[in-house]
């Protein structure tokens, strides 16, 4: 993960703004970078100067909303055919992710956010049991602009120690991501149990 | 099989699962804390006041101490605005001819001009200090 971190912010350094944007893009779509401790590392180079904190920011929400919107998009578009061929109408557990998404689609949308690389996942998920467009890019387009300015806040304060974040940030987002998981499971347990509990 | 079946088993699994996911939780803290504490044993993390005083302002350039700092991932453009060096500094120091200069890793000039990444690292390193030492 270090020497793969290095790769990118050799590039984020020599490309700028364009590598961040098709690299947080990618992540966001399916590729699994470590898009937050790049952006932290964006966060202590405006702090440095080498990069604008704001244009930053606008390229990472940007891209990872478009990221997300082209997840969403191609499972709305082919979602029956993924269906179809995954056979996943006759998972029951899929049933009760579609109706947890359907029911709660702006809450779903907004905390999976933050569940780093599961997001796209939910994207995916969102596409496939068609939640409103609306809604959708609303909820990912707020959770976008947090998870971001956070991350990149946090680098601008560390500075050039950044590095010794990281792995503090990669914890903490991990523990947040499986948080989120059992808010999703939760949720579907009490669906399930005020469905058939009696 | 029945429906009713089939839901107290789904119901089961996800009781499983939560119960998997908590345990993972719990240790994720555990490492997170231990992690939070190693910081601010190593005086990363030493103030309250560390992260209102540092977004207040802006980082000035680094010192001669700090060119430890020097990764094969930075470019030496990067290194000439953080360390504030004159631009074609690192380019007659180390005797680079390359054209696009500075707009080079130091890693991928190293390999490009097949020389040991860490020997080459702390050339630099020590072409740092000695610029920030005369200053």
């Amino acid at each position: 993960m270090e020497s793969l971190l290095g790769s990118l912010l050799s590039y984020v350094l020599l490309y700028k703004y364009t590598a961040l944007f098709f690299i947080v893009y990618s992540a966001a779509v399916i590729v699994p970078w470590p898009a937050n401790s790049m952006l932290l590392a964006v966060g202590a180079f405006a702090s440095q100067g080498y990069f604008s904190f704001w244009f930053s920011l606008a390229v990472a929400v940007v891209a990872n909303t478009l990221g997300d919107l082209t997840g969403y998009a191609l499972t709305r578009h082919y979602g029956d055919t993924v269906i179809r061929v995954l056979r996943l109408y006759k998972v029951r557990f899929f049933e009760y992710v579609k109706e947890e998404l359907r029911t709660d689609a702006a809450v779903t949308v907004f905390v999976t956010r933050f569940a780093g690389s599961l997001s796209p996942i939910a994207n995916f998920l969102a596409g496939l049991v068609g939640v409103p467009f609306l809604i959708f890019l609303t909820y990912d387009f707020l959770g976008n602009f947090i998870e971001p300015f956070g991350a990149l806040t946090l680098g601008y304060a560390v500075g050039s120690y950044w590095s010794d974040f990281s792995n503090i940030m990669s914890l903490f987002a991990a523990v947040v991501a499986v948080a989120i998981v059992m808010f999703v499971l939760v949720r579907i347990y009490r669906r399930i149990m005020k469905k058939y509990g009696k | 099989m029945e429906p009713n079946h089939r839901n107290r088993r789904l119901a089961r699994a996800v009781r499983y699962a939560l119960i998997i996911l908590g345990v993972i939780f719990l240790v994720l803290i555990v490492f997170a804390v231990m992690q939070y504490r190693a910081l601010r044993r190593a005086q990363v993390i030493n103030a309250r006041e560390f992260f209102i005083t540092s977004l207040i302002q802006r980082h000035g350039p680094l010192t001669a101490n700090e060119a430890a700092l020097i990764r094969p991932w930075m470019t030496f453009d990067y290194l000439n605005r953080i360390f504030n060096l004159p631009a074609d500094y690192l380019k007659t120091q180390l005797s680079i001819a390359d054209p696009h200069y500075p707009q080079l890793s130091l890693g991928g000039y190293a390999r490009s001009g097949h020389l040991d990444p860490n020997v080459f690292l702390g050339q630099v390193e020590t072409a740092v200090r000695a610029y920030l030492i005369t200053q």
